[in-house]
């Protein structure tokens, strides 16, 4: 059962500011029902299979140079440095 | 001058000198002023069009060597970078973000000359199959403008199918280039996982969205994946698999191959006009040599909650990085303590983009993670093995794309499961990694319905023979605009 107070546990989790986790609710559970159909798959004893990559296949890590300035992208930025809200 | 014609017609009549890139692009800019006000496919234009196709034109002019484009109108959806160029991926938290690098499918299209005519609208971050959430508004379906085109690569359909531009790139994790193929009647292509390089598409799911392209004809889209295709040192996920040139032998047809007709895809609820254009199209194959046999799937009952359990998870993760300092729309940093201002830069994401995180931060989580995700991910493999062993007795798999007709605008924003249930019949090959094609079949009350095959992973170029034979077969109305 999704709780109003779910809402807010997740959604603060996420970092996502929700006015009215109320509005969530019914939503959220009408998805969540229906991914309750997984219970019914029968794939208990399945085997997760996951394609590996071995790292001899990936690139080299090699420096590119880039010429753009990419801190000038940001939005707030003070010389070379990043400017962030200070943390509590 | 005709704008009514494939791109491979486009790049016949510039080579022969019959018309020119710019007279081209002109009379595509019209058109998208004509009727773009009314559809909304496009976002942005290029502005800087007309200039590059009389450069076009005067390199054809001077005998320089040109790209196999020869300056024709693409438009690309609005998540893929092309460096200078908004991407907004339909959302107001990339509304002003311009991109710093090409995507590799752009620069390799650049490299073929290739013009992009504009950035074309999607669901917000591509999670949606209706345009709906854009937050932007929405694209409307050229066939009836009060119906949905179908998302997430909605505003690529329209472009494609409304003459505003001969091909588009859209993005397909769930269906979001074969459904809006399908709405607009329109082809619509998935490849194998790794064909086309991901490098520099914003990422939603990353372990099963593709690069996609949409085009008039299957010829067409040989063509795109010719130019497109292929290993990129940028994305590692990417495959190097020789399936040589996608347009050679195209017309083999499908004489003796076995096509199996998947029963859980054509099952209770499938619309009766889906149904019966489906069996059309079956029986068209088979008076072309083909055998169709029908198979059971079970795993696709539960793809779609696998799929969207999935999804919502890889989405919670991708989307962590837009938090107003890296990425995001612009407000002081003064006065906020850390996460309230993060916290409050997210709020503009759209509604379905927070409902998808609230899911992707809920089924992940501790005491849900062996409910949902360990279980989704148990589907994922099951259903892999069950289509692996289906490709074993067919050489091709065949359903409806969609199984409803296209639907108006509003009637399922409000209905997240209802709109989950259309992409039952997509996700399948996104699950896994197969490539699948939507080709334009029939239309029911002036409403298009596109006819879905499937193929063994690394067999883009058969499915393409296969399409394109199912295409032959087909004479369609031409698009009521």
């Amino acid at each position: 059962m999704v709780t109003e107070e779910e809402i807010e546990r997740v959604s603060k989790l996420m970092k996502i500011d929700v006015d009215d986790h109320k509005e969530y609710v019914d939503k959220v559970q009408s998805m969540i029902n229906y991914f309750d159909i997984l219970d019914s798959a029968g794939v208990e004893s399945e085997e997760v299979t996951m394609h590996e990559i071995p790292i001899s296949s990936l690139r080299e890590d090699e420096h590119i140079p880039f010429n753009d300035k990419l801190i000038e992208k940001l939005n707030n930025y003070k010389g070379t440095y990043v400017r962030a809200p200070k943390m509590s | 001058m005709n704008l009514k014609i494939s791109a491979l017609e486009y790049v016949q009549q510039v080579q022969n000198g019959n018309i020119s890139a710019e007279d081209f692009i002109s009379k595509t800019l019209e058109q998208i002023n004509k009727v773009d006000e009314k559809l909304h496919a496009f976002l942005s234009i290029n502005d800087d069009a007309v200039n590059q196709a009389r450069a076009i034109d005067k390199k054809i002019k001077s005998g320089d060597k040109v790209g196999s484009c020869f300056g024709m109108p693409i438009s690309i959806k609005d998540n893929m970078c092309i460096k200078g160029s908004k991407t907004t991926c339909g959302s107001k938290m990339l509304e002003n973000f311009v991109a710093p690098y090409d995507a590799t499918v752009i620069s390799k299209l650049k490299q073929q000359d290739a013009i992009f005519i504009g950035k074309v609208n999607l669901d917000e971050f591509a999670m949606g199959l209706t345009t709906e959430f854009s937050a932007f508004g929405p694209s409307k379906n050229p066939w009836n403008p009060e119906y949905v085109p179908g998302g997430s690569s909605g505003g690529s359909a329209v472009s494609v199918s409304a003459f505003e531009c001969l091909m588009s790139l859209g993005s397909d994790t769930g269906g979001s280039v074969r459904n809006p193929a399908s709405f607009c009647s329109v082809v619509g292509y998935k490849p194998t996982y790794g064909l086309i390089s991901r490098y520099g598409l914003i990422s939603y799911a990353n372990s099963i969205e593709q690069i996609g392209p949409l085009t008039r004809t299957v010829k067409d889209t040989a063509f795109m994946l010719n130019m497109i295709s292929g290993l990129d040192p940028n994305d590692n996920t990417t495959i190097n698999v020789k399936n040589g040139d996608y347009l050679s032998d195209i017309d083999s047809g499908i004489e003796g191959k076995k096509i199996g007709i998947i029963k859980e895809m054509m099952a209770e609820g499938t619309d009766p006009a889906v149904l019966s254009a489906t069996n059309d199209a079956i029986a068209k194959l088979e008076s072309l040599g083909a055998i169709c046999e029908e198979i059971s799937i079970d795993m696709v009952k539960y793809s779609v909650a696998a799929y969207y359990t999935i999804t919502a998870t890889e989405a919670g993760s991708n989307l962590a990085r837009y938090d107003n300092i890296r990425y995001g729309y612009d407000f002081p940093v003064e006065g906020y303590e850390f996460n309230s201002y993060i916290s409050k830069a997210r709020k503009n994401f759209g509604p379905e983009v927070i409902r998808r995180m609230i899911i992707g931060g809920f089924v992940p989580s501790a005491g849900h993670a062996g409910k949902y995700f360990l279980k989704a991910m148990k589907v994922k493999s099951k259903l892999t093995k069950e289509i692996d062993e289906a490709f074993k007795k067919f050489d091709f798999l065949i359903a409806p794309t969609v199984p409803i007709l296209p639907f108006k605008l509003g009637e399922k924003i409000n209905d997240p499961v209802a709109l989950f249930l259309i992409d039952i019949n997509t996700v399948t090959a996104n699950l896994t990694g197969k490539p699948a094609i939507s080709i334009p079949f029939s239309i029911s009350n002036g409403l298009p319905i596109g006819i879905q095959l499937f193929a063994d992973s690394n067999n883009d170029k058969s499915l393409l023979q296969a399409a394109y034979a199912l295409e032959q077969t087909v004479k369609l109305p031409e698009v009521p605009i």
